[in-house]
This record gives structure tokens, C-alpha cells and sequence, in this order.
């Protein structure tokens, strides 16, 4: 050990410790003739295990490394062979080594680190190209030196020869051996320049990203997936360099110092390709935006000429075929089925006389089933016209359901009461959410299909049990009415009479004779307060209905 | 639940110094016995590998005595054990790495400490020593930390190729010579009737798991002179496939 304070080759005076490695001290000196510092790198001999193959090495060399001068180098003037150590007087470098300032800042900033890696594949380059070469072997970090101009010097050579030398039988740590490359373990060939590139990269690797490659997780990973804002052109460097196979990594450090003062081409290329990317997005994107003005304009003239043409076909229907047309041309709009203020529907079109023959019953069926439509091409196709409105306007069409509901129940003659509700509350079962009165015209053709079947089978009880369902019915459906339009409320009126009058005798048996009288009683008074004088006439007809039933049921009584 | 103990060790055929440490007990505390167990693998290419070990062996020893007994009154937990032993490895590590470069030696050990109480095991791993769990199968608890292993297990290398890869003795890290130290902690809930075995690598080169499963079987191992005695038996089978290395085994059979 140097005593501080003491003279080396009787020029070197030592000042102080400024560092300690594994095996070897350095000492700050101070030739006094020549006012210089130097550094002083003790090697004691009995701190290695192995120290002639070392100072062996070092001899040999000792000639090399005087002669070595290089800007990123210190200059090694000297080395003295003592007793128990070996002396090697070198330029003193100031700065902190760039461990220190990973330590302390973390990752560096990529500008600074490419401009180092430059530097460093520089002197790498120099030493590569000796006769006979030089294998640094042990670049990381903390041997390179941050001066304080900004450039940086590489440190610790000419002793890296001593830790080089593991035997494969002897455990060994990860964390002793800096950025090993594979082929330093042994048994994988011989180290050779690439090793110093795989060395580097790892180093490039660590200083950008801030995370040791000998640290957990143990890997070098694509830079940009550590800090998405790195170079990409820096990370397929440093991949390259970090291959595990030699003969993939880059073969000098010229190739090496080509792509490190270009990274910003592939940068470029990168983002030119980026650019490239976005451009066509854009005008795809604008192009879809066009197409898509384009068919919302032709959807809207498309359906403006539709409109037109529906509200002049509807205008000028009068015949199923028109309506028919009509409805073909805009199977989701209700108008041509209920009419507008100006313009009768179909439903009005086929009660305009007065009742629902059975032609036009026909024309309400084919609805159901779907409209024959002749194409361009003169084949014909059906359109399930209901089925489109239902889709599109589920409102609507319960609209439509209920009126043609409706238009059987009031207006259709043919057959037995049973077969008109039946008819009727086909179309009504559709719409019995929305209207309340349906559900109870659909119960009622329940009950009437139940009185037919247990008359036919003579089935008396339960004939009887229906009969008191109908009669109920019969009293909700009174009650109902009350909400209605007068219109529709003396229909409603006409149609309870009628039940009544049809079943006069059955009622009699399931309700007293004073409540049916009391309903037909209440039914008479509600109707003469009806106003409306258009009404008159059906209004009267009705008292004439209630009167006959009236009397109807007063016979039944007496008998 | 009570512990039977043994523990063994070796310096092996070719070594001059027995660079393994271990360090075996059971513990009466007032809230139920206790065993604990820490072994160490001084690093063989590194010289003084024997005092890195021993250091960190006596570093546990100190926190059984010292700190445990407070720790069992706060309550033992995972994370409570987890911080006292990594402050113990981190303060091993200054001390380790300081003595090495005042010495001008570079020095360093793998550690594997378990403590088991009556409801939970705690096991800390640095390095490639190894625990595991004997009972009716034979159960590896620790991974080891290696280039090797790590290759294997990025799919780089398979487990016929690590025998022989040239990095096989190549540790990711350990204590003394590594400067940030990363320990893998592993906790679970001990088994009555088992085995619980902590052994060097040299230990494990040379014989297969089901050998070791073989001797080891909870029902054979009756009482510490049975341990021992089938320990040996295993380390000699060691000796005689040419094992280089120390050999160490420590166990702990819980009934």
C-alpha cells in the first residue's frame, strides 16, 4: 500500500486515494518538477490470485500501452515493478465516472449518450486496430470518465487482463462481471472485437434507459418499450451490438460508428414510413368522409323523391291496387293505411260504404300475407309491407292493427258474431300494449269461441261459466268506453246491445235482471247526452236497440 | 406442531476450505415453537469465501436472538419479515463488498434463510442454493437465480444444455458482490408430517430429486440420528459421482 505523502519513482509524490477497484488502488499524484498530476495505479501482488499470468500480460504489453495515444485514453508513461505491487503511472483524469452520474440522474439524455457511444466506438476503434489488436473486455459504465469538457475518456486499461482470466468450475456472479457477453463465459469461441461491441451496446443500453442489463429483469429489451420517446433507430443499434451470436452483431466498430452518426437516418426513414402511414389514413379517412356525403346526400334526395311520390300515389288512390302501390312505395309510413286530414287510407277507402264486405276483407287479409310488387325486371316479388312497419314504427302499426281491428268488429256483416270478433281480435292481439279496449275485445272473442265450443258440446256448466266471463267482459268494456270518441263510444254502445240482445236469455241466467236492465239504462241516458248533431242518428237507432232489448229482457223476466 | 432438526456438511473432494455456513435451531417462544435455518454458499472462485458466509450466517443468528422475540409480540408477517431480512442482506452486502475492497479480495455468498412457525413458512433466496418441501411428493420452493436458470426459463436454453452451458456456475447475483441485491421471498403454509431441506448446490449437482425423496420421505426421517445418518449416506453418494464443490444440507421435520 502507497503512503500518502510518499515519493513514487523518486518523482510521483502521492497526494491522496481517489479510488479502489478490485485489486488495485489509485492514488492521485503529483510530479513536482514538472507541476502535473498524474494517476497512480497500485496493483498489489498479493490481492491477485493468479499474479504472474497478470504480470505476464502486463510486461508483455507494458511496450503497447506506453505507445497507445488517443484523445479518449489516458496516457499510460509508466509502469514500475516493485516488491508486492505493480505501478502504473498514467494521466490523471478529472470527472466522475458515468456509474456516478447513473446513480445520482438515472437514465441519460439519449443526445449525450449517442455522442459518447461515438466517442467510445471511436477509441474501441483505435484499440481494435493495433497490431496486434486490443480487446478492452470490461466496458461498462464505471470505467468510462465524464470529463469536464463533455467528452469522456476511457479509464481502468491495462489492468483489465487481471479479472479475465475465470475458470468455468468456480461460481461466479453476475454482478463481478460487468456486461459479460456470452463468449467470455468460456466454451463459445474467442473474445474478439465483438466482444467489446456486445460490451458497448450494453452500456449504450444501460445509460439510456437508466436500467442495468445485470440487474434484474436481467435483459435488454427494445429501448423504446422502456421510454417510447427513445430513438428507434438506437434501439435497432443496440440490438444489433447485443446479439448473442457474435457473427450477427456488428462485425467493427466503423460499421458500428456508420449507424451511431446516422441513427437519425433511420430515425428519419422511421418516421418518414410514420408519415407515410398517416398520410394514407388521411386520405382514406377523407375518402370515406366524401362517400359518406355523397350516400347521405343520395339517401335524402332518394327519400325526398320518395316521399313525393307516396303523398301523390295516396292523394290519388281509389282502388286497392293504388293503395296497394301506395304502400309498396313506403312500406314504413302509416298514411296510406289511415289516411290523412285531406285524404282517405285504405281503411276508410274500404267502410266508406257502410260495411266490410267480404272482397274487402280479402284486401285487409293480403296484408297479412305480404303485397305482390312487380320488379324492373317484370318479376314479382312480396313485400312483407306490415312486417317493415312493424320494424320500423312499432307505434304505427299497432295504429294500423287497431284500426283494421276495428274496422271487422263495426263494419264486417258476414258470418256469426263469434267469426267477426275472431277476425277482429286477430289484429287486435297485436296492439293489446298499447290499447286497453283490444285486450277486452280480444277476451271477448275468447269467451264467444268458448260459448260456441261448449254449446256445440253440450257442455252446460261451463257454458255458463262462459256466459258470466262474457257478461263481465261486456260490463268492462261499458266502462272502457267512457274514454273513448263519441263516435266510437256509440259503436262500442251499438255492440254491447247487440251482445246483449244476442244473449239475452244465457245473461239472464249469470247476472240479475236488474243489472243488465241498469246497463242498458245507463247506456240510454249516457247516450242522450251525446251533442254532437251528426250523431243524431245513430243515436237514436241505438235508444230504438236498447228499447227492443229492453223488452227483450223484460221477457225473459216474465217467463 | 414440533420440529426435529439435523444438518450437514461437508468440504467435499477437492476444496481446501469448506466455504458453506449453516445455521440450524428450534425455537420455544411463547406463541409456539419455532425452527429456523440459514445456509450459506461462500462464492468458491472468489477468495474468503468462508468469511462471506460465515458473516451473513451470524447475521441471522443475531436477528433470531435480537429481533425475532419483538417481532413475535407485534405479530409476525409477511411483509415484516420480508423488510428485516432484506435490511439485514442490504447491510450484509455494504459490509461484504467493503471488507472485499479494503482487502483487495473479492468475496460473496448465496443465501437461503427459512423460518417456519405454526401456521406459515418464510424463505428468502439469493443465489442457486435451494429449499424444499418433502411430503408425499418432493417439491422445489426456491427458483434458482442463475444465467442458466434464467435462460431456461426465457425458452433460450433447455435443461440438458444448461449441464453444460460454460455460464452454468454464473449467479444473476449474491451477497458481497453484487451492487443492488434483488432477493426473491417465497411464503406459504408449512405441512405437518414434512420435510423441509436447505442445501448447498453442491448438494444437488450429482443426485436426482427422487433420490434425495428416496432418503428423505417424512416416515423414514424418525429422529435427528436417522436425519443425519441419511443425510451422509447422500453426501457421500455425492463424493462418489465426483462432486467438486461443498456439500450442506440442513433439515427440519415438522410432526
Amino acid at each position: 500500500m502507497l503512503e500518502v505523502g510518499s515519493l513514487v519513482d523518486g518523482k510521483y509524490k502521492i497526494l491522496n486515494k481517489v479510488g479502489q477497484g478490485g485489486m488495485s488502488v489509485v492514488y492521485l499524484a503529483m510530479n513536482e518538477r514538472a507541476n502535473k498530476q498524474w494517476a497512480v495505479k497500485e496493483v498489489r501482488k498479493d490481492g491477485v490470485l493468479d499474479f504472474e499470468s497478470v504480470k505476464q500480460g502486463l510486461v508483455a504489453e507494458t511496450d503497447i500501452l506506453k505507445k497507445l495515444s488517443h484523445k479518449h485514453l489516458p496516457s499510460i508513461v509508466d509502469v514500475i515493478d516493485t516488491e508486492d505491487s505493480f505501478i502504473i503511472i498514467m494521466d490523471y483524469v478529472q470527472g466522475n465516472s458515468l456509474d456516478k452520474a447513473l446513480k445520482e440522474f438515472g437514465a441519460q439524455p439519449q443526445e449525450d449518450v449517442i455522442e459518447w457511444s461515438k466517442q467510445l466506438c471511436d477509441v474501441l476503434h483505435y484499440l481494435h486496430t493495433r497490431n496486434p489488436a486490443i480487446i478492452y473486455r470490461d466496458m461498462k459504465p464505471a470505467n468510462v470518465m465524464l470529463k469536464p469538457d463533455g467528452s469522456i475518456s476511457l479509464i481502468d486499461f491495462g489492468t483489465a487482463r487481471e479479472h479475465k482470466a475465470f475458470k468455468v468450475e468456480d461460481t461466479t456472479c453476475l454482478g463481478t462481471r460487468g456486461y459479460a457477453a456470452p463468449e467470455q463465459y468460456g466454451g463459445m469461441g474467442q473474445t474478439d472485437a465483438r466482444t467489446d461491441i456486445y460490451c458497448l451496446g450494453a452500456t449504450i443500453y444501460h445509460l439510456v434507459t437508466g436500467m442495468n442489463p445485470s440487474e434484474p429483469p436481467y435483459e435488454i429489451r427494445p429501448i423504446t418499450q422502456v421510454d417510447a420517446s427513445l430513438s428507434t433507430g438506437l434501439e435497432k443499434i443496440i440490438l444489433k451490438c447485443t446479439q448473442n451470436n457474435p457473427a450477427d452483431r456488428y462485425q467493427s466498430c466503423a460499421e458500428l460508428m456508420y449507424d451511431l452518426e446516422h441513427y437519425k437516418d433511420f430515425e428519419d426513414e422511421h418516421i418518414k414510413k410514420q408519415k407515410n402511414k398517416i398520410k394514407l389514413f388521411a386520405s382514406s379517412a377523407a375518402l370515406t368522409l366524401l362517400f359518406l356525403i355523397v350516400s347521405v346526400w343520395g339517401l335524402c334526395s332518394a327519400k325526398g323523391a320518395q316521399k313525393e311520390n307516396y303523398d301523390y300515389l295516396l292523394a290519388n288512390a281509389n282502388s286497392k291496387t293504388e293503395y296497394y302501390e301506395t304502400i309498396l312505395t313506403d312500406p314504413t309510413r302509416t298514411e296510406a293505411y289511415l289516411g290523412t286530414d285531406d285524404f282517405d287510407g285504405l281503411i276508410s277507402y274500404l267502410i266508406s260504404d257502410g260495411e266490410l264486405s267480404a272482397q274487402d276483407s280479402s284486401v285487409l287479409a293480403q296484408l297479412k300475407v305480404g303485397i305482390e310488387k312487380i320488379g324492373s325486371g317484370g318479376y314479382s316479388s312480396t313485400v312483407d309491407v306490415l312486417g317493415q312497419l312493424k320494424k320500423s314504427d312499432p307505434e304505427g302499426y299497432k295504429q294500423v292493427c287497431y284500426e283494421i281491428g276495428e274496422a271487422y268488429l263495426f263494419y264486417y256483416n258476414i258470418g256469426v258474431a263469434k267469426d267477426k270478433y275472431q277476425t277482429a281480435s286477430s289484429w287486435f292481439k297485436e296492439t293489446v300494449d298499447s290499447y286497453p279496449v283490444a285486450k277486452i275485445y280480444c277476451d271477448i272473442s275468447s269467451c264467444l269461441q268458448n260459448v260456441y265450443k261448449y254449446s256445440k258440446a253440450n257442455q252446460t256448466a261451463k257454458l255458463y261459466e262462459e256466459y258470466e266471463n262474457l257478461w263481465n267482459e261486456v260490463v268492462v268494456l261499458h266502462n272502457e268506453a267512457d274514454d273513448l270518441e263519441e263516435d266510437l263510444k256509440i259503436q262500442v254502445w251499438n255492440e254491447i246491445v247487440g251482445m246483449v240482445n244476442n244473449n239475452c236469455k244465457e245473461f239472464c241466467e249469470v247476472a240479475s235482471k236488474a243489472e243488465i236492465n241498469s246497463l242498458l239504462k245507463r247506456i240510454s241516458s249516457q247516450a242522450s247526452t251525446v251533442t254532437n248533431t251528426f250523431l243524431k242518428e245513430s243515436v237514436s237507432s241505438l235508444q230504438s236497440n236498447i228499447d227492443i232489448t229492453l223488452s227483450k229482457v223484460s221477457t225473459v223476466e216474465s217467463n | 406442531m414440533d420440529f426435529i432438526i439435523s444438518a450437514n456438511t461437508d468440504i467435499g473432494i477437492t476444496k481446501d476450505t469448506n466455504q458453506d455456513g449453516l445455521s440450524i435451531k428450534v425455537l420455544n417462544t411463547p406463541y409456539g415453537k419455532m425452527s429456523f435455518a440459514v445456509l450459506c454458499d461462500g462464492m468458491g472462485g472468489l477468495s474468503k469465501g468462508e468469511v462471506a458466509s460465515t458473516t451473513v450466517v451470524s447475521a441471522f443468528n443475531d436477528w433470531v436472538y435480537n429481533e425475532l422475540p419483538a417481532l413475535c409480540k407485534t405479530g409476525i408477517t409477511d411483509s415484516a419479515i420480508r423488510n428485516q431480512w432484506e435490511n439485514i442482506i442490504f447491510k450484509q452486502n455494504r459490509i461484504i463488498s467493503t471488507y472485499g475492497a479494503s482487502q483487495g479480495v473479492r468475496l460473496g455468498t448465496t443465501v437461503v434463510v427459512m423460518l417456519i412457525t405454526q401456521t406459515r413458512f418464510y424463505i428468502m433466496n439469493i443465489g442457486d442454493s435451494r429449499a424444499y418441501e418433502i411430503s408425499d411428493t418432493i417439491h422445489q420452493l426456491t427458483e434458482d437465480q442463475t444465467v442458466v436458470a434464467r435462460e431456461i426459463k426465457l425458452g433460450k436454453l433447455t435443461p440438458e444444455e444448461a449441464k453444460t452451458d460454460p455460464r452454468r456456475n454464473v449467479l444473476l447475483q449474491c451477497i458481497g458482490a453484487s451492487d443492488n441485491i434483488y432477493p426473491d421471498m417465497f411464503f406459504g403454509d408449512p405441512k405437518k408430517n414434512a420435510v423441509y431441506m436447505l442445501c448447498s448446490d453442491g448438494f444437488r449437482h450429482e443426485i436426482t430429486s427422487d433420490e434425495i425423496y428416496e432418503k428423505f420421505q417424512p416416515d423414514i426421517l424418525a429422529n435427528t440420528d436417522i436425519m443425519c445418518e441419511k443425510a451422509e449416506q447422500l453426501i457421500e453418494l455425492n463424493k462418489q459421482r465426483s462432486e467438486q464443490d461443498n456439500i450442506s444440507v440442513a433439515l427440519i421435520k415438522t410432526i
